[in-house]
């Protein structure tokens, strides 16, 4: 089983050809990136933007070792449009956010028509990894949807076991989270985990482990759900969170990353090829990790095509 | 100013013993608690419970409890009425819940506040003790309201605003937390951040000041800032009150304390004293500090009732 962002990274590079990643509109803060990228070399940066410009961003950075195309495109509207466009038809088999901004990046991505949707529901899982320790914990839904519902919670558990068997999660342990452990009417969260919990104990999610709802306290420790009568095998041994709504997921990262500097990363799922939207709080170091598991994933599809 | 949960243990050494009631310690961690701090002089329990569990419990840890006021009481809600009946009629100054549902504890303390009529409205303050952080950090509401409303959150904010001036904090600063994403609809809880800037700055939530970020990322980065290095991470930036948009959320983020560098006491400031809310998870060292902050926010509030 894959543990750290290293192994992520080092698994990524093991064999298999360089995935081509689409990049619209180039900016220099993004240098440092191009400059890790060639250093691994896994990932053919595709530069969809103004070309003398792209140019003269990627002149700044000693970048001669690293194999990259440009694609000139006349605006920033258009470099969006080539840049899905190319992922959907395959030019590219990933697709990062780059100098877009995120109203127009995500309203592109999630088009039906002309996007990258797969089925009926994108969901972003945040991968993370505390400072000392050699596992890693994914949390989702934590970017995309606001308010999700049973179907949607059962989308986005599918979603985030994709990415857990390709790190090795033979067995994924999910705690389907809430404020309180045990079901409350009045409290939603509590009466979702409580479905998705009976729907893992008919297998409806394979060989995944659903155990909820679990408040924090239980899901991160075996003796305190043990002290609130709750046997499970997942308490303390989580490998999966699934929050339940927008405000706590988006918030519960954060706070993870910044009071307890946990490395994290993320990935869009549920589209027809990766995508790698901007956070803020994602370290340069932690996008090389994001583009890694973009390849990865990129890799599994396409040996299952 | 109360900087530490080490300052809230030599306060509360200094101005105990307070007489505590302590709501069901049928259970060895909770009694132990119960145990060592009156053996610190910061505790003159009085205690509500089943007599021969409490019995079992207090010989376990070698605690003689002949010498205390018992009350027999099996009923939970009956357990939880009585406490705080004594702590609105004065007989007390701090309540603890033990081994028992916290819902019994906030319903009993909702009556009681309804038949002060106080207009009091119930909330629960869960604060960390962040190293590198020089003040004690609240995140409210932890425990009691599902998804409030802006009417309720101001009185949220108002509660935890007087618990900040009461630990010396005199003009506490507030993040009001929100899931809101740049490419995402308006949610609520944004809504409620911009409408609450305006009334703190009108000065209806006390003295206070609301602060020009929705998220722990823009506190730490700003608006449009990048993670671009851990070390770099102000930690002397984080606001004294974190309002969160909804139960789930602050009950599953304050809660963190067993995974993060962080330590956790969560209180109730009612109209008539402090109510403390540890876990029914906590083990005795956390329990023990939950009860040093009530002696302390108790003595501090007889000055201002």
């Amino acid at each position: 089983m894959i543990g750290t962002f290293m192994q992520i990274v080092e698994k990524a590079k093991e064999g298999g050809a360089k995935k081509r990643a689409a990049i619209p509109l180039l900016k220099e803060q993004d240098l440092n990136l191009l400059q890790r990228l060639a250093e691994e070399g896994f990932i053919v940066p595709l530069l969809i933007g103004n070309a003398k410009e792209t140019e003269i961003i990627v002149g700044k950075a000693p970048l001669a070792s690293l194999e990259y195309e440009i694609v000139d495109v006349k605006d920033s509207a258009e470099a969006l449009r080539t840049a899905v466009a190319f992922t959907r038809e395959g030019r590219a088999d990933i697709l990062m956010q780059g100098g877009v901004d995120q109203k127009s990046f995500m309203g592109a991505v999630l088009k039906k028509e002309t996007g990258l949707m797969k089925g009926k529901l994108a969901s972003y899982v945040s991968v993370l990894q505390a400072q000392k320790s050699e596992r890693l914990i994914l949390v989702t839904d934590t970017f995309v949807n606001d308010m999700p519902g049973i179907v949607e919670k059962q989308i986005i558990i599918e979603n985030a076991l994709v990415l857990a068997g390709i790190l090795g999660m033979k067995e994924p342990k999910i705690a389907a989270i809430a404020a309180i452990e045990q079901v409350n009417p009045n409290i939603q969260s509590t009466v979702d985990a409580a479905v998705l919990s009976k729907m893992s104990e008919r297998k409806q999610f394979g060989k995944a482990i659903i155990e909820g709802p679990l408040d924090m306290d239980c899901a991160l420790s075996r003796v305190a759900a043990a002290r609130k009568g709750i046997e499970s095998i997942v308490t303390g041994n989580v490998d999966v969170y699934v929050v339940p709504e927008i405000e706590t997921g988006y918030l519960l990262v954060q706070a993870l990353v910044f009071f307890g500097r946990m490395k994290t990363a993320g990935i869009l799922l549920g589209t027809a090829k990766p995508v790698i939207p901007n956070m803020p709080f994602i370290s340069d170091e932690n996008r090389v990790v994001e583009l890694a598991l973009a390849a990865l994933i990129s890799r599994r599809e396409a040996d299952n095509a | 100013m109360i900087r530490s949960l080490g300052d809230v243990s030599r306060l509360a050494k200094e101005k105990g013993p307070k007489r505590l009631a302590v709501l069901a310690p049928e259970d060895e961690e909770f009694m132990l608690a119960v145990k060592r701090s009156w053996e610190a002089g910061c505790i003159e329990p009085v205690l509500i419970g089943d007599t021969e569990k409490m019995a079992r419990v207090a010989e376990k840890v070698g605690f003689d409890i002949s010498r205390f006021e018992k009350i027999v009481k099996n009923d939970r809600q009956d357990i939880s009425d009585l406490g705080i009946g004594m702590l609105f009629s004065g007989e007390l100054s701090i309540v603890s819940k033990g081994q028992i549902p916290t819902s019994y504890i906030y319903r009993s303390i909702i009556r009681a506040e309804a038949k002060a009529g106080s207009g009091m409205t119930v909330s629960v303050m869960s604060l960390w003790e962040i190293p590198g952080v020089d003040h004690l950090v609240a995140f409210t509401d932890s425990g009691v309201n599902i998804r409030p409303d802006f009417k309720t959150k101001a009185e949220i904010l108002k509660n935890a605003v007087f618990l900040c001036h009461l630990l010396g904090y005199k003009r506490p600063r507030i993040a009001v937390l929100s899931g809101q994403r740049e490419f995402a609809g308006v949610l609520p809880s944004y809504r409620d951040y911009e409408s609450l800037k305006q009334a703190a700055a009108s000065g209806s939530l006390g003295e206070c000041e609301i602060i020009d970020a929705a998220s722990i990322s823009e506190i730490f980065l700003g608006a449009g800032g990048r993670l671009e290095d851990y070390g770099k991470i102000d930690l002397m930036k984080t606001p004294h009150i974190f309002l969160v948009p909804c139960l789930d959320t602050g009950n599953i983020i304050c809660k963190l304390d067993l995974f993060l560098d962080v330590t956790r006491c969560s209180l109730a400031v009612t109209s008539r004293g402090a109510v403390c809310i540890p876990a029914r998870s906590d083990l005795s060292d956390s329990i023990v500090g939950q009860l040093a902050m009530g002696v302390v926010v108790a003595d501090r509030m007889k000055e201002v009732i």
